[in-house]
């Protein structure tokens, strides 16, 4: 009886057209899928950029700091991601597992930040309703946090899987996939912290703001 | 065995009946799935006819008062959503199932669990969103969608959340159903078939499913800001609240445009395979039509203010908008005249499939012709939102889309079942649609040109309206009996079986060289490819010369390499040199998940709709299916007595 | 081989295909449509027909190509017989894959010449040399047009007038959701897009009555949003501008038109102004609108105030209900009993007090219904000068009356709400509200200035009515401290 593992749990050999891992192929054309998911949010973020008719705005409200410190973590969290697919590959299923642990808590303690920073500014008043920039960051920032929990849960199941012995060198294709994605959605961060936190520190109310409070 | 897998407790024993519902539920068969789509698809093709039909016999006279307002205003909305997203969609899906596989030699498609699970999905959200007749608060805002008036403080009531829970759930279903098919063309190849010996139809599929899984995440995203500023009073398009209404429209269009791509790319792939067959040449100009295709698939994402030249985006954008637009018509002129070339000097037969798909020129021609007329904005302005544009996508949709379709339903429907549909009758159901389609849709051209906008549930009777659409409405009344001869062609068929063996057409590509129906899995024998049309070639050895000018030095390149060793490994779901039971075939066992799946995001859909508890509900069960799906091997292992 | 019986069906498809088009095109030419875009009246209908037809005819002759070219295959290249040999199977043709893409692109190009031309012309600016100017605001609202003429400080709703040979510049809005003003005989669309206003310009180059419809569709009355444009010789329309100044003349005591005056004022006249002839109304009718609508978005299920057509001389208008039907006693009478019985979905029978019965029909006996009509009817300028608000207030200013004219269909004189504050007791309460400010000064500034004091739970729609003047507003203050 030869191992009837099905081709979704286990390929030595690539024998594809293209010599790729089909489930692989497919994570990267979701990828592809994903990038028009945020790009859009994105865009809809960068048009309202400077639109809001009320307060707060993003100069009086973003930390800065506090959300390059959750960013390095979500970073660091990469780092971890590569370390435990190699160590997955090497066969050295402890350390595997322990690197994914360290996956699922930096993804952890960066959603903390998200919470904290969603009720600080709640505290704030700056709710998705306050103005359209309440409006799109919360969302912007939501959905890129429903993928990071997604990441996370995922993880939590690779760690598990990893510490059962079902993650094994042979099958750690399982554990890249996954991690194509967590790299996926750190990037996309990197792309929304730059565009949200560095390009838009700085927005006050619009020119010509005034007026239009009035009226 | 010796590996360690994790396990997953089933509630229900994996399902094997081969008839019955269960064997339906649980298939995992891309011809079955494909079944299910064009049957699912096909009923609500009825029901959008019938909405269409309702909305003809409303316009029919002037101030008539049979439908009101309200009710009319729903009826082209879940016109237009039906047809664009329930019927040219899943069918064009229909015939992805049903094909790529046996086009490209291969046993199934690359994931065959998630294409049951894509047509459960889309069956789920089809539900959902005809689920809101029976609540008497259908969509009205429009299959566009346009805000602020699909907002909630203009449009309150569950219709337009219907319309947007139902449209993400479909849009789960085609992106899911577009990863399967890029990957399977890309990976499950037979040996030999490089992208350049892929089959037409194969090609249009795949720039298709490239364009559904980039577009409709699009569309997800115009749907969850709509729902936040209806349900949670967020200001994406809100102009209270300082959000923009015209972004909707940038935001729907720029999904909106590569859907009309989306919609009769797959045509265009069907009537390249109609006509080469039974012209009995190949098909004229091979590179350069997947090549427009590919331009097609491209320059679509770079047109779609096109349907905003009225909105007052200026002179500029408008310049730029209108010369990409009138560009994207050089590819597609390509495609028309290839087909010409294709023709041109044929052996032709016009049996019922060639029929529809030499009219499939005709009409997409005019259809085209009439684009270009309102490419030019300021002609455009006279058009927009008239019923010249209603003309125009019709000939398109219907005169394009909808004719390919019939003409490859027409030409498989032997592969399919093993008979074919009566000859007859076809014609009969050719010739009808025909009329009342033209009937229906050419005096449309001027009932806009004589300023008749569109979406109007009724008019003046001074306006010089009633002909044409009086003519109309007979049209349609026409072109519902050419459907329903379908139907009774389709009934009598399979009364009065008349057997088309493997290859009634004397068909081009591999999916002929198979039996009629195929067998579950396929080919008995995974075929080696060596030319582009593999199979009329392996017929008539005598014309490869004649095609391939430069014969001898592809015959010794293909086939080549380590796939051609690795044959069997190339199986979809083969085990590694198993040599028990049927030549080492193994076809992927069937599941429950994908049903259960479709289930849980039903329910969600579902929550979105009603309460919290129904959404909980929705989540759990979807966990318990990615949970189970997840430590479910594709194949149990055998028992020995097997 | 072929297991088919041949078939082969003496088809020419495109015959089939061709004749109901070719029918249809003889019938096409019907410029004398009201609607239709050909037979314009003004430059730009005129340039878009003509650039319509320039690429009509280009298109006309690649289908006729095309369709041929598929005649003559179909004939030429049908199979025979089963024994008819394999044509050759041809791999393609690059040299004339190269031509049929270039002569598209060449072809489309003379298309984009004239094209881009037009919008430049079109879309860009004003022209400044074919005479002066005139400034329209044109504003969409479910479901009906408002035209009002900064300039000039008229405002007119769904019939709009305009001089011969000279442009008109629009600026298009909207208050509520996207509409699209479209005059076909005079200039294709452009969008009214809330928050985006819209510019655009026109000549009317005929006098004349033109249709005009919205084209966006913008909710249940979409297919009842209609307009009239009058293009008039010069010293008509600097006549009606005239006449839009002079105020209309008093019913005379007792006439149906006197009762009906009563009646509107009670019922109609919180949302509909009739007065917009006096200076300084221009600003008033448009705040006035702006507080309706802001009644309306902040309370839509209940409000009783809502965005309204301006019907001041009305009895000139030709068409009621948005450009529906010929305005005279019998339709306008089917209008204020029924609305819905000429156009289904409007604001009024949903949101005015005097449509709330059972079967939303007016509360109103026929006769009322004959004196509104009737003095509705009666509103056309009078012979009073323009300039003087003759009409409107009395030297002997009697509270009550002005109290039913101006107040009455928002405010009852007792408990009620109706849109305002019912008011019996207002004198007490109005001493109390705000410290060291005594009753009569209070209602004065309320009056006044509306905004200065909104009771809680009401929204901020009054509209000011300081043109009464003050001895009108003395007298009113003094009828009010009545109330008990």
């Amino acid at each position: 009886m030869t191992q009837a593992v099905a081709i979704d749990h286990h390929e030595p050999i690539e024998n594809t057209s293209t010599g790729l891992n089909s489930r692989k192929l497919m994570m990267w054309a979701f990828l592809g899928s994903d990038v028009m998911f945020f790009g859009a949010f994105i865009a809809t973020y960068l048009v309202y950029r400077g639109k809001s008719l009320v307060g707060p705005y993003p100069s009086e409200i973003l930390d800065i700091p506090l959300t390059t410190l959750s960013t390095f973590v979500l970073l660091m969290s990469s780092l971890a991601m590569v370390l435990a697919l190699h160590y997955v590959k090497d066969g050295e299923r402890n350390k595997g597992t322990l690197w994914i642990l360290a996956v699922v808590v930096l993804g952890a303690i960066f959603m903390g930040f998200q919470f904290y920073e969603f009720r600080e500014f709640g505290h704030l008043g700056l709710t998705p309703r306050t103005n359209i920039f309440g409006t799109t960051f919360f969302i912007l920032t939501g959905i890129h946090g429903a993928h990071v929990t997604i990441g996370i849960i995922w993880m939590g199941f690779m760690a598990y899987s990893s510490h059962k012995g079902a993650l094994r060198p042979d099958n750690a294709l399982d554990l890249e996939i996954a991690g194509l994605y967590w790299h996926f959605v750190d990037i996309v961060w990197i792309v929304i912290f730059t565009v949200i936190y560095l390009i838009s520190a700085n927005d006050g109310p619009p020119p010509g703001m005034e007026s239009m409070i009035t009226h | 065995m010796t590996t360690k897998a994790l396990t997953f407790p089933r509630i229900f024993p994996r399902p094997k009946a081969t008839t019955g519902i269960w064997s339906w539920i649980g298939t995992v068969d891309h011809k079955r799935i494909g079944t299910l789509y064009g049957i699912t698809s096909f009923i609500w093709f009825i029901v959008g006819g019938i909405e269409a039909i309702a909305i003809r016999a409303q316009l029919a006279t002037p101030e008539n008062d049979l439908i009101g307002p309200e009710m009319y205003n729903q009826l082209f909305t879940m016109h237009g959503t039906t047809m664009v997203f329930l019927v040219i969609m899943p069918l064009s899906a229909a015939f992805f199932n049903w094909l790529i596989p046996l086009q490209i030699g291969a046993r199934d498609v690359a994931f065959p669990r998630l294409n049951a699970l894509s047509f459960w999905i889309f069956l789920f959200g089809s539900l959902i969103i005809n689920f809101s007749w029976l609540t008497g608060d259908a969509p009205n805002g429009g299959w566009f969608g346009y805000a602020p008036n699909s907002g909630i403080t203009f449009n309150p009531g569950l219709g337009m959340t219907y319309w947007i829970v139902g449209l993400n759930v479909l849009g789960v279903a085609s992106i899911a159903a577009g990863l399967n098919f890029i990957v399977t063309i890309l990976n499950m190849r037979a040996p030999g078939m490089d992208m350049f010996k892929l089959p037409i139809f194969t090609w249009m599929t795949l720039v298709t499913s490239v364009l559904i899984v980039l577009a409709l995440p699009i569309l997800a995203v115009a749907g969850i800001q709509l729902q936040t500023d209806r349900i949670y009073g967020t200001h994406f398009f809100n102009s209270l609240g300082g959000g923009d209404p015209v972004m909707w429209q940038h935001i729907f269009w720029l999904f909106g445009h590569p859907e009309v791509y989306i919609l009769i790319l797959p045509a265009m792939g069907i009537v390249s395979e109609v006509l080469p067959t039974f012209a009995r040449k190949p098909l004229f100009g091979y590179g350069f039509v997947v090549f427009a295709g590919i331009v097609i698939g491209f320059m679509g994402w770079f047109v779609w203010s096109h349907h905003m030249f009225t909105v007052g985006l200026g002179p500029a954008a408008n310049t730029a908008f209108s010369v990409s637009t009138m560009l994207i018509a050089v590819p597609t002129g390509v495609k028309i005249f290839n087909w010409l070339g294709t023709l041109w000097g044929g052996s032709i037969r016009f049996n019922t499939p060639m029929l529809f798909s030499v009219s499939f020129i005709a009409m997409f021609t005019i259809g085209g012709l009439s684009g270009v007329i309102h490419a030019s904005p300021p002609t455009d302005a006279q058009q927009q939102d008239t019923y010249f544009v209603v003309a125009h996508f019709h000939y398109v949709l219907v005169g394009g889309a909808l004719l390919g379709i019939f003409s490859g339903i027409y030409f498989w429907w032997p592969k399919m079942t093993g008979y074919f549909l009566n000859e007859k009758l076809g014609i009969a159901n050719w010739l009808l649609m025909m009329i009342g389609f033209n009937l229906q849709f050419a005096p449309m051209h001027w009932l806009g040109m004589d300023g008749m906008p569109r979406r109007i549930y009724t008019y003046a009777e001074n306006m010089g309206w009633e002909t044409s659409n009086a003519a109309a409405s007979a049209g349609g009344i026409i072109l519902g009996i050419g459907v329903l001869i379908f139907m009774i062609n389709v009934w009598y068929s399979m009364r009065n079986k008349v057997e088309a063996g493997d290859d009634p057409w004397d068909g081009r590509t591999l999916e002929w060289s198979t039996s009629s129906p195929p067998p579950p899995h396929d080919f008995d024998e995974i075929p080696q490819v060596k030319y582009r049309d593999d199979f009329w070639f392996r017929k008539y050895p005598e014309t490869i010369s004649e095609y391939y000018h430069d014969h001898n030095e592809h015959d010794q390149a293909v086939p080549s390499g380590a796939q051609n060793d690795l044959e069997e490994e190339n199986l979809p779901v083969v085990s590694g040199g198993s040599d028990d039971g049927h030549g080492g075939i193994h076809l992927p066992d069937m599941s429950y998940y994908p049903f259960i799946l479709g289930v849980g995001v039903a329910g969600i859909g579902a929550g979105f709709l009603s309460n919290n508890a129904v959404l909980f509900v929705g989540v759990g069960i979807l966990v318990w299916g990615m949970l189970g799906w997840s430590m479910e091997p594709v194949n149990d292992p055998e028992p020995e007595h097997d | 081989m072929h297991r088919v019986s041949k078939l082969s069906f003496p088809l020419r498809p495109a015959f089939f295909l061709l004749a109901p088009l070719a029918i249809a095109l003889l019938a096409a030419c019907t410029p004398d449509n009201k609607q239709s875009t050909f037979g314009t009246a003004g430059p730009i209908a005129k340039d878009q027909a003509d650039l319509f037809i320039f690429i009509f005819w280009i298109a006309a002759v690649v289908f006729v190509m095309v369709e041929a070219a598929i005649i003559y295959i179909a004939i030429r290249y049908r199979r025979r017989s089963d024994s008819d040999k394999l044509p050759h199977q041809t791999h393609g043709n690059d040299r004339l894959e190269i031509t049929w893409t270039i002569i598209p692109v060449l072809i489309l190009a003379a298309i984009a010449v004239p094209t881009l031309i037009s919008i430049w012309e079109q879309q860009n600016h004003v022209p400044q040399d074919q005479g002066e100017v005139l400034n329209v605001e044109a504003i969409g609202h479910q479901w009906w047009f408002e035209f009002r003429y900064p300039d000039q400080e008229v405002i007119v709703s769904n019939e709009l007038h305009i001089p011969v040979g000279r442009p008109v510049a629009f600026k298009l809005e909207s208050q509520d959701v996207i509409h699209s003003f479209w005059v076909p005989k005079i200039a294709g669309k452009v969008d009214m897009v809330p928050l985006n206003d819209n510019y655009m310009w026109m000549i009317g180059d005929e006098v004349g009555e033109y249709y005009g419809q919205c084209a966006e569709f913008c909710g249940i009355a979409h297919a009842h949003m209609r307009f009239r444009v009058f293009v008039h010789e010069e010293e008509e329309f600097q006549a009606w501008l005239k006449g839009m100044h002079t105020a209309p003349d008093a019913p005379a005591a007792g006439s149906p038109e006197e009762s009906g005056k009563n009646l509107f004022a009670a019922n109609c006249s919180s949302c509909h102004t009739v007065d917009s002839t006096a200076p300084g109304s221009y600003a008033r009718e448009v705040s006035a609108q702006q507080a309706r609508w802001n009644g309306w978005i902040s309370d839509i299920e209940n409000s009783g105030i809502v965005s309204a057509p301006n019907l001041t001389h009305f009895g000139t208008h030709s068409t009621i209900g948005a450009g529906l039907k010929d305005l005279n006693q019998k339709t306008l009478e089917e209008w204020i009993t029924d609305p819905s019985s000429i156009k289904i979905g409007t604001r009024m029978q949903k949101h005015a007090a005097v449509y709330d019965t059972p079967d939303k029909t007016a509360k109103l006996s026929p006769s009322e219904v004959s004196d509104i009509a009737a003095y509705l009817l009666s509103l056309k300028p009078g012979s009073t000068p323009a300039g003087e608000t003759a009409s409107s207030v009395g030297g002997d200013a009697d509270g009550e009356s002005l109290f039913v004219t101006n107040c009455a269909s928002c405010h009852s004189t007792g408990d009620d709400t109706i849109v305002g504050p019912g008011l019996a007791g207002v004198a007490d309460r109005a001493g109390s509200r705000v410290a060291g400010q005594d009753s009569d000064s209070y209602l004065k500034e309320s009056i006044t200035n509306s905004g200065a004091f909104v009771v809680d739970g009401f929204a901020p729609v009054m509209p000011g009515f300081s043109h009464l003047g003050t001895d009108s507003i003395d007298a009113l203050v003094t009828y009010l401290k009545t109330l008990d």
